[in-house]
């Protein structure tokens, strides 16, 4: 009995041994460095850590019109793992068929033996149509009721992969692109907008990739990886105006022999930008073309990246100016004896005439340049440039979008400024801006003096939320009192005969018209000119300024003959687009608050 | 006063001593049986549960790129593009801004502008595992012993008389 005891007892102690072995060998193994290795190694087959890019946010136009979203696309590739031997044929030659890609190179890519250094994936092409994958589908139907004898291998397409992702799109092709801007999209991972909305909002647009961990095994799944989508923007931008601003663009180069042009429709009252046409353009979808359509150094925008020199439409900026300075008074009367001398230069009127006595209404409706000259004078270099700059003309507008621009302005006391500037800047020569400049400016004699920062987007939708940009005033560079003045004075302008061509039927509009001759090297040699029109209305109570700038029309090389019937077609368009009541309607005192317009 | 050590007068008969060892062995095995299999139905739920998330996932990325993908179709056919093509086709002319009359439409408002069409975001990613999975026996026990209702009429939208 005592040496069976002793026996269990001795069993019990190295069975206890043992375990205890057992034990400090696990605790033993677990702390090893290469035991850290391991369990590190083992994460991967535990789950996948995938970096998740968002949904690109979509661009919308004022009235909730898509013009930038998202399309799928299928990216085609091989799972040489997944491919049978037996069918490699058969996926080459689907491949070649659908796709249109080599046969043998496709062949070669099936019979890659994936491990030691070779791919395990091979992708065949990354943006492949619904159409293209809708074939495959079929053929993978077709092949799974295709009936085969005992000794027939049934044909498969194991190995064969599509996946869906998203691709950019823009449904309204070229309209508007030079606002919009274009986003890479061939690039998957690095891609990023270039130009436009599409690159001022690239960061908001494309939200913020995430690393997600997906766990291979399902226990460990709980949640819905939720990736919020890139910002949505909501434009100002409307586009039927754009698309009929662009119409209009066009013909206009086509009857005028233009070599290009701009047309900027604009609200003065708070900065948002309505329609800005331009050409070229580019279709945003097929992007590649852009080196070929803006061949250096052609702006994407020339709205607010191309300065020129305006000529006469300056001159609404220079009798305000006179008038807020209480350097003249509409009732002042300039005696013109067709030349006035400055700095030992010349300046002579357009038409090279002497105009006798004038007002300050007869100077802006005969766009007389001796006048204006006299005009600065008056005002002084010091004071005008002053209200140059009050009225920003020395930097950006600030407008959201990338790639703008401005002429540095030419200032007293600077070693290129000569006391010719000021008589030539007062009638929009020596100096340059770009048209969002000058309707901004212009936009403070619309507006009660007050002036907007352009902008284009007018709410951001995050997560369902929708965010407003409140407008950002960027200035009250004249008194409200002037800006009437101005407006009233280029109203009655605009009446006259001369200006027939810019007369809109039923409306009152403000504008005036400019000729900018184009300096070169030697001087102003060139016999082309910049053809533009500033007009806003209706007068009594402006909702809206147009802008065109026509370059170098060969047809005629003045405004009111290039520039002025644009401004006009477009304002008739306009005012039923927008709908404003004609002046019978608008001005009678029952006027109605609610109306619409309908064809006869 | 002195103990006195009395043995037993009967002793168990082997064959009840037996069964009662194996009825005690059955009724543990029983209970980790019950215990395991309760286990397992758990986990296999759980595991069901997780593959649906997985399902789930797929769908919802599925129908995010259907609805992009529809939204982007729906702004290709009705692009301005589209619409002058469909008013060619259709014989159609633009209106002569000369030939426009306004008229007084009582309630009709210009700047009626169409909403943005999209679908709500989700606030929050949204757990949709039951907690039936994720807590423990111990767990649900307690939460039962704490639900329980002293008065069940009170939480009962009858109209009582």
């Amino acid at each position: 009995m005592k040496t069976h005891k002793g026996r269990i007892l001795f069993i019990c102690i190295i069975a206890t041994v043992f375990a205890v072995a057992i034990c400090v060998q696990f605790i033993r193994i677990q702390n090893m460095d290469v035991a850290q290795q391991i369990l590190e190694d083992s994460k991967a087959y535990q789950g996948v850590t995938r970096l998740v890019y968002p949904n690109r946010g979509n661009i919308y136009d004022a009235k909730g019109r898509l013009l930038a979203g998202n399309e799928t696309t299928y990216e085609v590739g091989l799972d040489l793992n997944a491919i049978l031997k037996s069918q490699r044929t058969t996926v080459a030659k689907a491949v070649s068929d659908v796709l249109g890609m080599d046969y043998d190179q496709v062949l070669a890519y099936t019979e890659i033996t994936p491990g030691n250094g070779n791919p395990f994936y091979i992708q065949l092409d990354g943006f492949v149509s619904p159409e293209k994958i809708m074939q495959f589908e079929a053929l993978v139907k077709e092949y799974k009721e295709m009936k085969v004898g005992r000794n027939e291998i049934r044909p498969r397409l194991n190995g064969l992969m599509w996946t869906p992702h998203n691709k950019r799109s823009y449904p309204e092709g070229t309209t508007g692109s030079n606002v919009l801007g274009f986003y890479k999209y061939l690039d998957r991972t690095q891609g990023m907008g270039y130009f436009g909305v599409e690159e001022t909002y690239n960061n908001l647009l494309a939200g913020t990739p995430q690393m997600v961990y997906t766990a291979f095994d399902p226990q460990k799944l709980s949640m819905l990886d939720e990736i919020p989508p890139g910002a949505d923007l909501e434009l100002t931008f409307n586009r039927e105006i754009q698309a009929m601003a662009e119409q209009e663009l066009d013909d206009a180069i086509e009857w005028s022999g233009a070599k290009g042009g701009s047309i900027l429709i604009y609200n003065p009252k708070n900065g948002e930008i309505i329609a800005m046409a331009n050409t070229p353009r580019l279709d945003p979808n097929e992007y590649w073309n852009y080196a070929e359509l803006f061949p250096n150094p052609e702006p994407f925008n020339p709205t607010i990246s191309k300065t020129y020199e305006p000529g006469s439409v300056f001159k609404a900026i220079t009798v305000a100016i006179a008038l807020d300075s209480g350097a003249v008074d509409l009732d002042t009367v300039y005696s013109d004896d067709g030349s006035y001398e400055i700095g030992g230069v010349t300046i002579r009127n357009w038409d090279f005439g002497a105009y006798g006595d004038v007002d300050m209404t007869d100077c802006m409706r005969w766009s007389l340049n001796t006048c204006l000259a006299w005009m600065a004078e008056e005002i002084g270099p010091d004071n005008f440039y002053a209200y140059l700059k009050a009225f920003g003309f020395d930097r950006n507008t600030g407008i959201d979008l990338g790639g703008e621009t401005h002429w540095p302005l030419k200032l007293p006391g600077a070693s290129n400024w000569y006391p010719i500037d000021l008589a030539t800047n007062a009638f929009g020569q020596g100096i340059s801006v770009t048209p969002i400049q000058m309707a901004m400016t212009v936009g403070a004699i619309a507006n009660e003096g007050k002036m907007y920062v352009p902008h284009i987007v007018k709410a951001v939708i995050i997560d369902g939320k929708r965010y407003e940009v409140e407008p950002v005033l960027a200035g009250t560079p004249i008194s409200a009192e002037t800006a009437s003045k101005v407006t009233d004075m280029l109203t009655e302008t605009l009446m006259d005969e001369s200006y027939e061509k810019a007369n809109i039927h039923g409306y009152t509009f403000a504008g005036k018209t400019g000729t900018g001759q184009i300096p070169t090297e030697y001087g102003y040699t060139n016999p082309l000119t910049n053809a533009s029109f500033v007009g806003w209305g209706p007068s009594e109570d402006p909702q809206v300024l147009v802008y065109v700038w026509m370059q170098e029309p060969t047809l005629d090389i003045w405004g009111s003959q290039i520039a002025a019937p644009v401004f006009s077609r477009i304002v008739e368009k306009l005012v039923v687009l927008m709908d404003i009541p004609p002046d019978n309607i608008r001005l009678s005192n029952q006027a109605p608050d609610q109306v619409m317009n309908i064809g006869e | 006063m002195s103990t006195i050590n009395t043995p037993p007068a009967y002793k168990q008969a082997p064959w009840r001593r037996q069964l009662q060892i194996i009825g005690a062995f059955m009724l543990v095995l029983v209970i980790v049986a019950t215990i395991a299999g309760l286990y397992l139905s758990i986990s296999g739920r759980a595991a069901a549960a997780g593959r649906r998330i997985q399902q789930l996932e797929m769908r919802a990325k599925t129908l995010n790129l259907e609805i992009n993908d529809l939204r982007t179709h729906l702004a290709l056919i009705s692009s301005s593009i589209s619409l002058n093509d469909r008013i060619d086709s259709l014989n159609m002319q633009t209106l002569d801004p000369h030939s426009a009359i306004y008229l007084e439409v009582p309630g009709y408002s210009p700047d009626l502008r169409k909403e943005i069409d999209r679908a709500p975001e989700p606030e929050a990613p949204k757990a949709i595992l039951l907690p039936e999975y994720t807590r423990s026996l111990w767990d649900w026990l307690r939460e039962k012993i704490w639900t329980i209702n002293p008065n069940p009429l009170q939480n009962t939208n009858e109209v009582l008389p």
